[in-house]
C-alpha cells in the first residue's frame, strides 16, 4: 500500500474505533428516552423521560419494579470514600518507603502490584471462605472494604511512585538544613509539592472502588452496593430504566471528573510558573 | 571552627573520601577545589548530615556533628540547583526556616517579616518578596537561596558549586557579592567548586581535594605559586607536570633528561612542575646562558583575550603548555610543526618526590 | 559505655554511616509494613484459603475441614468443568488477539502519525472516557446494540442487506467476544501508544533519509520498540479476561461458561469446595500467563 495512503487510512480506522467504543453507550442513551410501553430495544415507541422519572420513583405504580439504587448508591459512595482514604495513605507511605533502597524491595513491589492483578472473583471467594471459617459476618464496610483497598492501593502506590520519581530530593534537604524537622518538612514541603499526585491517586481509587463489583459480589453480605444492585437486574429481564440509570451514573462520574479537574487547576495551574522554576534548573 | 578528621565515605566498593582531614577556621572564606567526581559534594553532604561518614569525626566548635540528624546541625547549605520551595513565594521561601525550625522558631509574625526583609535587602532583592520563585531569573534565585540560608544564622554556610548554574557575567558579580556578604556576617563559608579561577578568587584559603583527601590547603597565592605536590599543582591548570625516574641526579622524563634541584637516589620516581608562564621559547640554537631547556614541536596556539596559550609536544609525547601575557609578550612568532627549545630558569622548577598520583 | 567518651574510634562503635543506614532502613520498613500486612492478611491469606478449602470435604450444603481430594477428582473428571477451562482459554486467546489487532493500528496512529501533542492527548482521553461509565452498564449496553431488534439488525435491515434479523449476534460466544474486545482493548492501546510515542523522531527520520521504506521502518524500529507496550497491554488484558464472568453472564445467555462463572454458580449453590477448586485452577492459569509475560519484560522498569 502507498505510504501516503496510510495516514488517512489509519485516521479513518481510528474514527471507526472510537465509534466502536462509543456506539453502544450512544444507543443506550437514545433508548433511555423510550416511552412507558416500549422495551429495551428499537423502535422508540415515543420520546419521553418516563424511565428517568420511574428511576427516581416519580411515576405511579407500573409493571416494572423500581431499581433498588437509593441506599446502595449511598453505600457505594461511603465505601469508595473509605477505600480512597486508606489506599492513598497506604500508597503514599509505601511509595515514600521505596525512595530508600532496601533489600527485598523487588518482592514487596510485586506483592503490592499483585493486588491489582489478581482476579476479583478469586480474592472475593477467598475472603468469603475466610470469613466463614472465622465466623465473621460479611459486610460491605468490612470484608468488601478490605478487598477494595487490596485492589486500589496498588494503583495509588504506582501513581505516587511516579510522582516521587520526579521529585527533587534537594528541596527536602534544603528544609532540613534550615533546621526544620523531618515531620514538618513533610507537612510543609513534600506534601504540598506531591499534592496533585495525591489527588490523582484519590481519583483513581475512588472511581475503581465505586465501580468495583467482582470483589464485592461474595463479600458484601446482605446490604448491596450499587454495582451489585445493577448486577441483580441482569438475571431478570432488563427495562429502559436501567439505561436511564446508566446515563445518570455516567453524568455523575463526569461531575466527579470536572471537580477533579478544577482542583488540579487550582493547585497546579496558578503555580505553574513557580513549578517550572524548579524544573528549569534540575 | 569546623574540623574534619579521618573522614572516610564508601559507596559499595568505591571510596569517595579516604581518611580526609581538614579544618575550616572561623570567619573565613574557604574554597574547596576538586575535579568532578572527586567527592567534593559528598564532603559537603557529610558535613550537612544528608549522609554520614563510614569513619572519622566531624567536629564543629568542639561538638561532634556526625551521628546527628541534619536539622539539628545548624549548618547552612546552598544547593547548586538552588532547591527553592516551588510552592512558595520568594518571601515565604526566606521566612521558611525562621517559622518552622525545630528549635528557636520565631513565633512573632512581625519579627519574621522584619528579618525576612533584612535578608532580602542583604542580597539585594527588596521588592521581590511577593514573586513566585518561577517568576525570577537564575541570578535572583541564587540570591533567594542565599537569603533563605543566611536568615537562620547558621554556624557555617556550605555552598555547593553555587555559581555553576549562572552565566559568566553574573558569576563574576556574584563572586564579589558573596565575599562582601560573608564579610558583613562574619560567618565561615565553605565554597565548593570545580573551577580553579573561582576557587582562587573566592577563597582566603583554598583546599584541593584529590584522591579522596585534601592534598593541600593554603592561601590562594601560596597555593598558586608553590603547590606542595603534583596533585595540587595539576588542579591549578597552570603547571606542566613531567614525571620520571631519577638517573644520576637527573630526571628521565618524556621531555628528555632534565636536571633537578637537590639530590635524589637513583631509580626513585619523581615529578617536576613548570609553570605555564615561566617557560620561554627560542630556536634550538639560541638558548640563553644559565637556563635549562628541552625541545618540543609547536602544535597550535590558543588566543583567549589577555593571554595566549601555546601547545607543544616533545619527541616522547609529553604535552607542554606555555602562557604568554599579551601586555608583555616574550614568545617569538611560532610556526606550527617546527621544533623549538623551551627554556626556563633552574630555580623555577618545583620537584615532587614519589610516583605520579 | 565509657568507650563513647574517648576520641579514638573503637572497633565496637558503629560508624555513623551504618547507624544512619539502619535508621533509614527501619523507617522504610515502618512505612511499608502497614501495606505489606494489609496485602498479606487480605490478599495472600484469602488466596491461601482458596487452596486450602479446595481440599475440604463437600457435603450437600456445607463444607467441613476433613481433607480430601474428592472435589479435585470430580472437577478433573467432569466434562463440564474441563470444558470451562477450554472455554476460558479459548475466549482469552481470541480476546487477546482481537484487542491487539483492533488496538495496534489505533496506537500506531496516535503515537506515530499524530504529531500535535494536544491532539494526541485528546485522542487518548477519548479512549479513556468510556471508563467513566460503570463497567456493568457498558456490558449491558451491548444488548440493545446486538439484540434481534437491536441497532445493528435494525440498520442492516433498513439498508436491505439482510431480510431476517441475525440471531447469532446476541446471547452467543460472539457477543461475549465483541463485548470483551470493546471493554478491554483500551488497555492495549494505552501502553502501546505510550511506547510508540516515546520513539525518538530523529531515529525514524534518519532511517527515512537512508532510503528505508515505511514497511522496513515499521518492522525494524517501530515494532521492536513497541513490544514492551504490547506485553504490558497483554498482561492487563489477560488478567482481566481470565478473571471475567460478568460479560459472559449478561451477554452469552448462559451459553458461555468461564471458570469465573463456574465459581459464581458454585458459590451460589454453596458448593464452596468446588468453587475453590475452580479458583485454584484459575490461579494456576493466570500465574502461568503472567510468568510467561514477565519473562519478556520487567514490569517494574516499564512503569
Amino acid at each position: 500500500m502507498d505510504v501516503r495512503m496510510l495516514r488517512p487510512a489509519l485516521a479513518l480506522y481510528t474514527g471507526a474505533f472510537l465509534a466502536f467504543l462509543y456506539g453502544p453507550m450512544i444507543v443506550l442513551a437514545i433508548l433511555s428516552f423510550q416511552g412507558p410501553n416500549g422495551g429495551p430495544q428499537f423502535p422508540i415507541q415515543e420520546w419521553s423521560t418516563y424511565w428517568y422519572r420511574h428511576l427516581l420513583g416519580l411515576t405511579e405504580t407500573s409493571r416494572v419494579s423500581q431499581l433498588p439504587v437509593g441506599d446502595s448508591l449511598l453505600r457505594s459512595l461511603a465505601l469508595a470514600f473509605m477505600t480512597t482514604v486508606v489506599s492513598v495513605v497506604l500508597g503514599t507511605m509505601s511509595a515514600e518507603a521505596f525512595r530508600t533502597r532496601f533489600r527485598g524491595s523487588g518482592p514487596v513491589f510485586y506483592l503490592v502490584i499483585l493486588g491489582m492483578m489478581v482476579p476479583g472473583v478469586l480474592v472475593g471467594l477467598g475472603m468469603a471462605l475466610l470469613s466463614n471459617v472465622l465466623g465473621i459476618e460479611r459486610a460491605w464496610w468490612g470484608t468488601a472494604f478490605v478487598l477494595h483497598v487490596v485492589y486500589t492501593y496498588p494503583f495509588a502506590f504506582l501513581v505516587m511512585l511516579a510522582i516521587f520519581n520526579r521529585f527533587d530530593r534537594s528541596v527536602e534537604e534544603a528544609s532540613l538544613s534550615l533546621g526544620v524537622s523531618p515531620a514538618q518538612t513533610f507537612r510543609r514541603v513534600t506534601f504540598p509539592i506531591i499534592f496533585p499526585g495525591v489527588l490523582s491517586a484519590a481519583l483513581f481509587s475512588f472511581t475503581l472502588s465505586y465501580d468495583e463489583f467482582s470483589r464485592t459480589l461474595f463479600t458484601a453480605g446482605r446490604d448491596l452496593t450499587l454495582p451489585l444492585s445493577i448486577y441483580g437486574t441482569f438475571s431478570v429481564e432488563i427495562y429502559p430504566n436501567l439505561f436511564a440509570f446508566g446515563v445518570l451514573t455516567t453524568l455523575f462520574s463526569f461531575t466527579l471528573l470536572v471537580i477533579y479537574g478544577l482542583l488540579m487547576k487550582r493547585f497546579t495551574g496558578t503555580r505553574a510558573g513557580r513549578f517550572s522554576g524548579q524544573e528549569a534548573v534540575a | 571552627m569546623l574540623t574534619l578528621s579521618g573522614i572516610t565515605r564508601r559507596y559499595g566498593d568505591a571510596t569517595a573520601l579516604d581518611g580526609l582531614s581538614f579544618t575550616v577556621p572561623d570567619d573565613a572564606y574557604v574554597s574547596l577545589l576538586g575535579a568532578s567526581g572527586s567527592g567534593k559534594t559528598t564532603l559537603l553532604r557529610l558535613i550537612a548530615g544528608f549522609e554520614e561518614p563510614d569513619a572519622g569525626q566531624i567536629i564543629l566548635d568542639g561538638v561532634r556533628l556526625d551521628g546527628q540528624p541534619p536539622h539539628r546541625r545548624d549548618i547552612g547549605f546552598v544547593f547548586q540547583n538552588f532547591a527553592l520551595f516551588p510552592h512558595l513565594t520568594v518571601e515565604e521561601n526566606v521566612a521558611f526556616g525562621l517559622k518552622y525550625r525545630e528549635s528557636n522558631a520565631v513565633a512573632s509574625a512581625a519579627e519574621v517579616a522584619e528579618r525576612t526583609q533584612a535578608a532580602l535587602e542583604l542580597v539585594g532583592l527588596e521588592g521581590f518578596g511577593h514573586r513566585g520563585v518561577g517568576e525570577i531569573s537564575g541570578g535572583q534565585r541564587q540570591r533567594v537561596a542565599l537569603a533563605r540560608t543566611l536568615v537562620t544564622e547558621p554556624r557555617i554556610v556550605l555552598l555547593d558549586e553555587p555559581l555553576g548554574a549562572l552565566d559568566a557575567n553574573l558569576r563574576d558579580r556574584m563572586c564579589d557579592e558573596l565575599r562582601a556578604i560573608r564579610e558583613r556576617l562574619k560567618v565561615s563559608f565553605l565554597h565548593v567548586t570545580g573551577s580553579e579561577t573561582e576557587a582562587l578568587t573566592m577563597g582566603d584559603t583554598v583546599a584541593v581535594l584529590a584522591g579522596g583527601r585534601i592534598v593541600q590547603s593554603s592561601g590562594s597565592r601560596a597555593l598558586f605559586e608553590a603547590p606542595l605536590n603534583a596533585s595540587a599543582a595539576k588542579h591549578l591548570n597552570a603547571w606542566n607536570i613531567l614525571s620520571g625516574t631519577v638517573e644520576k641526579d637527573k630526571l628521565r622524563t618524556n621531555a628528555g633528561i632534565l636536571p633537578v634541584p637537590g639530590s635524589l637516589s637513583d631509580g626513585q620516581s619523581a615529578q617536576i612542575a613548570l609553570r605555564f608562564d615561566r617557560i620561554d621559547v627560542s630556536d634550538a640554537a639560541q638558548v640563553p646562558e644559565g637556563r635549562h631547556h628541552f625541545e618540543a614541536r609547536f602544535l597550535t596556539g590558543e588566543f583567549n583575550g589577555p593571554t595566549a596559550l601555546s601547545f607543544f609536544r616533545t619527541a616522547d609525547g609529553a604535552l607542554v603548555q606555555v602562557v604568554d601575557h599579551l601586555s608583555s609578550p616574550r614568545l617569538p612568532r611560532l610556526e606550527e610543526g617546527r621544533t623549538y627549545a623551551l627554556h626556563y630558569r633552574p630555580e623555577e622548577v618545583l620537584l615532587f618526590e614519589g610516583a605520579e598520583g | 559505655m565509657t568507650a563513647m567518651t574517648t576520641d579514638l574510634p573503637l572497633t565496637s562503635e558503629k560508624s555513623p554511616a551504618t547507624v544512619r543506614e539502619a535508621t533509614d532502613r527501619r523507617r522504610a520498613l515502618m512505612l511499608l509494613s502497614p501495606g505489606v500486612i494489609w496485602m498479606t492478611l487480605f490478599m495472600l491469606l484469602p488466596l491461601g484459603m482458596v487452596v486450602y478449602v479446595s481440599f475440604w470435604t463437600q457435603t450437600t450444603f456445607a463444607v467441613n475441614s476433613t481433607l480430601t481430594t474428592a472435589s479435585w477428582e470430580r472437577f478433573l473428571s467432569s466434562p463440564t468443568y474441563l470444558g470451562a477451562i477450554g472455554t476460558t482459554l479459548r475466549i482469552w486467546a481470541i480476546v487477546l488477539a482481537a484487542t491487539l489487532l483492533v488496538g495496534y493500528p489505533v496506537a500506531l496512529f496516535i503515537g506515530l502519525f499524530v504529531k500535535n501533542r494536544t491532539v494526541q492527548t485528546a485522542l487518548l482521553v477519548a479512549c479513556v472516557i468510556p471508563f467513566w461509565t460503570s463497567f456493568l452498564i457498558r456490558v449491558i449496553a451491548w444488548r440493545p446494540m446486538l439484540g434481534t431488534e437491536g441497532a445493528i439488525n435494525v440498520i442492516l435491515q433498513k439498508l436491505g442487506i439482510i431480510s431476517e434479523p441475525l440471531t447469532f449476534l446476541l446471547f452467543s460466544e460472539f457477543s461475549v467476544l465483541v463485548g470483551m474486545t470493546q471493554i478491554y482493548c483500551v488497555f492495549m492501546v494505552g501502553p502501546i501508544t505510550f511506547m510508540i510515542a516515546r520513539i525518538d523522531e530523529s531515529v525514524i527520520e534518519a532511517a527515512r533519509d537512508l532510503g528505508a521504506s515505511f514497511g522496513t521502518i515499521f518492522r525494524r524500529i517501530v515494532l521492536p520498540l513497541s513490544m514492551p507496550g504490547v506485553i504490558v497491554g497483554a498482561i492487563f488484558v489477560s488478567v482481566m479476561v481470565l478473571g471475567e464472568f460478568a460479560t459472559a453472564a449478561s451477554l452469552s445467555g448462559r451459553k458461555v461458561n468461564l471458570l469465573g462463572n463456574i465459581i459464581v454458580s458454585q458459590v451460589g449453590s454453596l458448593k464452596w469446595a468446588f468453587a475453590a477448586v475452580a479458583g485454584v485452577v484459575l490461579t494456576i492459569i493466570i500465574t502461568a500467563v503472567i510468568t510467561l509475560a514477565l519473562r519478556v519484560v520487567d514490569l517494574r522498569k516499564e512503569m
